[in-house]
């Protein structure tokens, strides 16, 4: 998908990734957000039978925002990789969202942190499923 | 979570005994749901199944999609009262003048994460359907094709080439395999092991498979890695159908009808 416009003004600094590194660890604490700028990372979720992908972003993707519109220290809901070529990222500019996001209403906040809390449950739950039919 | 005193002046409250419906999945409405007090279960309903995706308690919003839908899609899931139960019911017209007035960047990574749900709930009811059809034998329960008829997981010998369709350069190659099974909702594939020594395979990728029926009908569908068990000389995959074009989902109901 294209980079929304929008996202630029937002970009704090940017990052190459080798392929394979680990950008944001399941379970770990952090609500830096990131776009992907050009290449691809794999989503993944720790099971039983080990990381399984359960998505792919690319370019104009976000990622690492449900940790951050939950708050409250939520540790991070995948791991998020690299794939297989060196990925340039942008890193948002936490301070600006913290602001953004503080403007809002509680109720409005609310909404939105539902929202995440369910891509997270939702997530964990087709994982769940994944190994179950494997 | 919210204050109720954040919320509009249109918001009442609505208690509901155990068992109640509050909501059900393909109605349209507008309405977000505090929980109160008591338990409610979220759930999809696929085919004859209930299929539970949470339960929430004191404080929990539901029906919240339907705000970042703006109300032009029906509800996507039920809820219904595990508990006596009573929930602050709002409709959000002020907060929709609000959300639009928000920046716009929190507007976009809310709608990426409403679409990420979206495609999660539909990969759900997928997995679901295939775990039904091979719960119940050989035998589909599941009228994908409108003609109501039903269908069979056709056992099949059929080769076939398939790619990984990442978008990633340098993994495009394409590669062989041998379909062994069938259905309206996904495949059997047997492949030579050295094809994951060159391309990873991994639970979760897309898939494009392309063969063609022994009806000379050619087929191409995009599916999703469900399953992989070595077996001997060979690597057994289980795949689930992304989507099915009508084209496509025609060519397989009419090959798979009973003979």
């Amino acid at each position: 998908m294209p980079i929304d416009p929008v996202v630029y003004e937002y970009i704090a600094s940017e990052v190459v990734c080798p392929a394979n590194e680990v950008i944001i660890e399941e379970g770990s604490r952090g609500d830096w957000v990131y776009v992907v700028l050009e290449g691809h990372v794999k989503v993944k979720k720790r099971t039983q039978k080990g990381l399984v992908v359960i998505d792919t972003l690319s370019e104009g993707e976000i990622f690492g925002e449900i940790a951050f519109l939950e708050g409250e220290n939520a540790d991070r809901s995948a791991t998020v990789m690299a794939a297989e070529v060196p990925v340039r990222l942008g890193i948002l500019d936490k301070e600006l969202l913290i602001k953004h996001y503080s403007a809002m209403s509680p109720t409005l906040r609310a909404i939105i942190k539902s929202l995440a809390v369910k891509v997270r449950e939702t997530t964990t739950r087709i994982c769940a499923a994944l190994v179950a039919a494997s | 979570m919210a204050d109720s005193k954040e919320t509009i002046a249109t918001t009442y409250r609505l208690r509901y005994k155990k068992g109640d419906q509050i909501f059900k999945q393909n109605d349209f409405g507008i309405s977000i749901y505090k929980i109160v007090s008591g338990k409610v279960l979220i759930f999809r309903e696929c085919e004859d199944l209930e299929v539970p995706i949470a339960i929430l308690g004191n404080g929990s919003i539901i029906g919240e999609m339907i705000f970042f839908l703006k109300a032009t899609e029906v509800r996507s899931a039920s809820a219904r009262a595990l508990e006596d139960s009573e929930v602050e019911v709002s409709h959000p017209k002020e907060l929709f003048k609000e959300y639009e007035a928000g920046a716009p960047i929190l507007k976009l990574m809310a709608r990426q994460a409403l679409n990420r749900l979206k495609r999660m709930n539909g990969f759900i009811d997928r997995l679901i359907v295939n775990e039904q059809e091979n719960s119940q034998g050989l035998t589909s329960s599941l009228n994908l094709w409108k003609s109501h008829r039903r269908f069979y997981r056709k056992k099949v010998n059929l080769a076939c080439k398939y790619i990984v369709k990442t978008r990633l350069s340098g993994f495009n190659a394409t590669l062989d395999g041998v379909i062994k099974n069938i259905s309206m909702t996904g495949l059997g594939l047997e492949i030579d092991p050295r094809n994951e020594s060159n391309i990873p395979h991994e639970i979760g990728e897309v898939f494009q498979v392309e063969t063609i029926l022994p009806n000379a009908r050619e087929v191409k569908v995009s599916c999703t890695l469900v399953r992989s068990s070595k077996g001997r000389g060979c690597i057994s995959l289980g795949m689930t159908y992304v989507e099915l074009s009508d084209d496509t989902r025609k060519t397989l109901g009419f090959f798979l009808l009973p003979a």
